[in-house]
């Protein structure tokens, strides 16, 4: 649980949106796919999901459309819109930002202020 | 198609919404089962597996509920649920919701039905096509400020001002000069009010005729078959609305002319009333005549023109007009362009004898209602909160159960919004009745005597716009209303609620501040209202029981005169004519034999509002001198009016008939010139009088009585210096009837009388003078009135509910307290003071900043009223006596319930 991070507010409609972008997945899918690519340093609480599936396919970043998992049972597969993917460019690049200002300030020396 | 799509979608989104929730259980659930596949793989059990990972998954219908909330669809369902709810509750409480909604319904009402008078004569006023576009130019004589009258041209020079502005698309011109006319046809003789147009007149106003056709620019051609347009009052009133009128031949003026078409009720030619429309044969080789009647004007301008550029333009026309012909315009002017509306609403040059405002008088009528509406809507933010305090614990209890404090204010948000829906269709009831009752008090000064002309055409009805922002208010009333009790419960905090009694514990003080300062807003804006209502009912009071020095009551005024074809001369002149004066001689005496005529007098204005003016007088030994009326009148005209002589005596008979140069002055004049001495035999000399000769010229009257002042510029202003002549000196056309009956109903038998003598004389007006008074002076602040009266009473009975509520409420919060101090040897007398107290302060803080405001407010009012100071200190007694005395007595019934409380049944309350 220690080098678990806690998830920041807003990230998660990002983690999904790169999720689905390397190839579409039911929900379930999804929550494996970030584990899988945060080396499992990401949790996320199964329920808070599908509230956020939803509002992205209501934004039109995602389309859903029902097939079959790889156990064979029936589910809903997600995946990324073109405007998704413009929208995970951008919110990538800003996260990108903060992150290299966050770092640079943490980084600063005494000397150097 | 798109649309057709998106209804689709909604549609189905709302009527299959099981579907969305089915498709919903279906992912969840699949989750579930391969997080348990998963689990099995890992060697647990099916059973264990799936147990597992609904443990991992976490409150399944949390996150559904979260996932609905993602949806609009559940908005729109929870709203129709919140409504639901909120016509529940409030079915539960029907005297509540009862009050509330007629308090609010004469909030909406009352100011949906100003507005409409406001829309309806500023907005709406003109039935021609683009009106708000419509100007007429209006000339101001830069010697004396203030004499504005709108500018009238020779039909020549409209052409040039036609040709050479760039900033109307079209003007026409209208002349009214010649006022009445008769019509004949086989049987009968018509009077007419009539209008000749330039022939594209009707094109310009671009109103359709009711039937038939308006006047067409090929009527104006010579040799056009002669026609005449009439109004829809004159097709209904004279003919019956007789559906085969059109092609009807009526000898109008002496020329036969055929009717060929009937205009619209509401077309009314912008305000000027008149009967028939006549076009004017012109065309452009016909020489400027200066006998000629002058036209005025009506013009729209160009899209986006304004009117100071309009005012440049035609400023510089004018003014080189004004070069060729010096004698049209005074020495020094100016010409601006004003809106029709504009124009209409401000009596050009007679605002200072009319003295009406009513565009002043809509804007303060409108803060008015503002403040009413406000009233009514603090009154029910104040039941909503007392009830929102009774059901606190409820709404604590629901918050426990996981409603959320939005959920919770949109509850009572949609509780205030039905009650405003339901009070805006009351309130549009009320407002449909009030509007009936409206134009019959709309001021309309719109006669030929008239300057203004408001409201000719003016419809005040319920029309789309007034209804929007009878929509626009409710949306504001439910948002008002509702605040309050939402902001409490959105700060409330649940633990005491659920653990306290429930009758509101902790939070009743700051609460019952709120409540008390909705009330004490209540008391102070109906202090302002009643405030300015009794302003303005003691302004009213007083100008209709101004000294006029006359007295109006069962006098007939009636004017006759040639036809304007026989007219050259003027009127005046043609009565100081011998042949003039035999017709008046003969008339005046068929006039006495009538039953029910006590007097007849002859004289040459309507009492009360002009002698003629512009005169200079003065007397030997006095430098002095001063501007003097000169009213023309006989040997009846004391008597008939019940004036009062001071000194000397009235002119004779003798001295009328033989036209001798004596006169009788007013109390004024005789003060201003002899001071204390005696005027009766000294000279006054006048400078440029005209006689029935028309030249100017210098002369002298001898002083033969003083009389007491009569009003002659109006109730409102003292009388000018006026000097009262024979009217054989000066010419008479008016005659005064006094009569034992009512004087109105004479009229038709003084038509028959004038006729009898002379079948060609038109008859010009015959109305009792108390009827010019109503119309010129009495009519603007009777409207205001009979407006702000209502008003200011309603607010007082909102005030009263209100008072009333709040301080019911109080009592039925306290009363376990009334019974401990009864127990404990209070007497009945101390609780109802303790209450009657407690009202109160409320009142008198109400007073206080009512007070406060009235007295930076009422310089609005300054305009409307007349006599009184705007901060009258006895109108402002008033009020508040009034509200003491309204404001006790409601609390005083509460007050009594809590005295009589029996100590044992308030201790069992609990």
């Amino acid at each position: 649980m220690t080098n678990q991070a806690q998830l920041l507010p807003g990230t998660l409609d990002l983690l999904i949106l790169k999720a689905v972008s390397l190839g579409a997945l039911h929900g379930y899918g999804v929550l494996l796919r970030i584990g899988q690519i945060s080396g499992g340093a990401l949790l996320i609480e199964q329920g808070a999901l599908y509230p956020a599936l939803f509002r992205l396919v209501r934004r039109g970043l995602l389309k859903a459309s029902w097939g079959t998992s790889d156990n064979n049972r029936r589910a809903k597969f997600y995946e990324i819109t073109s405007a998704g993917r413009k929208r995970l460019r951008e919110e990538a690049d800003g996260w990108n930002r903060l992150v290299a200002a966050i770092a640079s300030a943490l980084g600063a020396q005494p000397e150097e202020v | 198609m798109r649309l057709l799509a998106y209804l689709r979608s909604l549609a189905s989104s709302v009527f299959h919404r099981s579907h969305a929730e089915n498709e919903m259980d279906e992912e969840l659930r699949t989750h579930i089962q391969i997080r348990a596949d998963d689990l099995e793989r890992s060697g647990l059990p099916r059973a264990e597996a799936e147990r597992r990972a609904h443990v991992e998954f976490g409150g399944l219908e949390r996150f559904k509920d979260e996932v609905r909330d993602a949806r609009w669809e559940t908005h729109l369902e929870n709203l129709f649920r919140d409504f639901r709810y909120a016509l529940r509750n409030l079915r539960k409480d029907r005297r509540f919701a009862f009050v509330a909604i007629f308090a609010l319904a004469l909030g909406i009402g009352a100011s949906t039905v100003v507005f409409s008078v406001f829309y309806n004569l500023f907005f709406n006023a003109f039935s021609a096509r683009d009106a708000s576009r419509l100007a007429v130019p209006v000339i101001e004589d830069t010697d004396s400020p203030g004499d504005r009258s709108s500018l009238t041209l020779h039909l020549a020079d409209l052409d040039i001002i036609r040709e050479q502005n760039r900033v109307f698309e079209n003007i026409v011109g209208y002349i009214t000069a010649g006022g009445i006319v008769l019509a004949n046809d086989a049987s009968e003789t018509y009077q007419f009010f009539d209008a000749r147009v330039t022939p594209d007149a009707f094109e310009f106003y671009g109103v359709p005729a009711l039937r038939g056709r308006g006047i067409v620019p090929d009527d104006g051609k010579p040799g056009a078959p002669p026609v005449f347009v009439m109004s829809y009052k004159t097709w209904k009133g004279t003919f019956h609305e007789d559906p085969k009128i059109l092609g009807k031949t009526l000898t109008i003026d002496g020329e036969p002319r055929t009717l060929v078409g009937v205009m619209p009720q509401r077309f009314q030619a912008y305000g000027t009333q008149d009967d028939i429309w006549v076009p004017i044969s012109r065309t452009r080789d016909t020489p400027r005549e200066d006998g000629e009647f002058s036209a005025e004007i009506l013009a729209r301008l160009k899209p986006g023109v304004t009117l100071q550029v309009a005012s440049a333009d035609v400023d510089v026309i004018v003014r080189r007009l004004a070069l060729l012909h010096p004698h049209d315009f005074p020495e020094r002017f100016t010409v601006r362009v004003q809106s029709v509306t504009d124009y209409m609403l401000s009596p050009a040059g007679m605002a200072p004898v009319f003295h009406s405002d009513i565009k002043h008088l809509l804007y303060d009528l409108l803060a008015a209602v503002a403040m009413l509406l406000l009233i009514a809507c603090s009154n029910v933010a104040n039941l909503l909160l007392a009830r929102a305090t009774m059901r606190e614990k409820e709404m604590a209890l629901r918050s426990a159960l996981g409603a959320s404090r939005g959920r919770l204010v949109r509850q009572l948000l949609a509780e205030s919004s039905v009650l405003a829906i339901a009070a805006c269709a009351v309130g549009c009831l009320f407002a449909w009745v009030g509007v009936k009752f409206v134009p019959a008090i709309i001021p309309r000064v719109g006669d030929v005597y008239a300057g203004g002309r408001v409201g000719g055409e003016t419809g005040v009805g319920l029309n789309p716009p007034v209804l929007f922002f009878a929509l626009g208010l409710t949306v504001l009333a439910t948002l008002i209303c509702g605040l309050a009790p939402a902001l409490h419960v959105a700060r409330a905090d649940l633990q005491p609620q659920l653990a306290g009694s429930g009758k509101g514990g902790n939070n009743d003080f700051r609460h019952g501040k709120l409540r008390a300062a909705l009330v004490v807003a209540e008391v102070a804006l109906s202090i302002v209202l009643l405030v300015g209502a009794g302003l303005m009912m003691r302004s009213f009071f007083l100008l209709t029981h101004v000294d006029l020095g006359f007295n109006p009551k069962n006098v007939l005024f009636a004017v006759f005169r040639p036809p304007p074809s026989h007219n050259k001369t003027g009127t005046v002149q043609i009565f100081a004519s011998p042949q003039g004066q035999v017709v008046l001689r003969q008339v005046v005496d068929r006039l006495k034999a009538l039953p029910g005529v006590t007097n007849v007098a002859v004289e040459d204005t309507i009492v009360g509002y002009g002698p003629g003016r512009g005169y200079q007088a003065s007397v030997a030994g006095n430098p002095r001198s001063e501007e003097t009326g000169i009213l023309a009148c006989d040997e009846n005209f004391l008597q008939t009016l019940e004036m009062r002589l001071l000194r000397g005596r009235w002119l004779s008979e003798r001295e009328v008939r033989t036209a001798q140069y004596v006169g009788v002055v007013n109390q004024r004049l005789a003060r201003d010139f002899f001071a204390d001495g005696d005027p009766v035999g000294q000279l006054i000399y006048v400078k440029a009088f005209t006689g029935p000769s028309r030249m100017p010229q210098d002369v002298e009257f001898r002083i033969i009585g003083v009389v007491a002042d009569v009003k002659n510029v109006g109730p409102q202003q003292p009388a000018i210096p006026t000097i009262f002549l024979p009217y054989t000196v000066r010419g008479g056309f008016a005659l005064l009837l006094k009569t034992s009956v009512d004087p109105a109903s004479l009229r038709h038998a003084v038509q028959e009388q004038v006729w009898a003598v002379d079948r060609d004389e038109i008859i010009g007006v015959a109305s009792p003078l108390e009827d010019f008074l109503q119309k010129f002076t009495y009519a603007t602040p009777e409207f205001g009135l009979a407006i702000a009266m209502p008003l200011a009473s309603v607010s007082l009975l909102l005030v009263v509910v209100g008072i009333f509520s709040v301080t019911a409420y109080t009592v039925s919060l306290r009363t376990q307290e009334f019974g401990i101090r009864m127990a404990l040897g209070a007497q009945q007398r101390d609780i109802l003071r303790m209450v009657l107290s407690k009202g109160f302060t409320l009142i008198a803080s109400g007073i206080l900043f009512g007070l406060l405001a009235s007295y930076a407010l009422t310089r609005f009012l300054a305009s409307q009223i007349w006599g009184v100071s705007a901060t009258d200190p006895w109108t402002f007694g008033g009020v508040v006596v009034l509200i003491v005395i309204v404001g006790l007595a409601a609390s005083l019934f509460p007050a009594r319930r809590a005295a009589r409380v029996d100590p044992l049944v308030a201790l069992r309350y609990e």
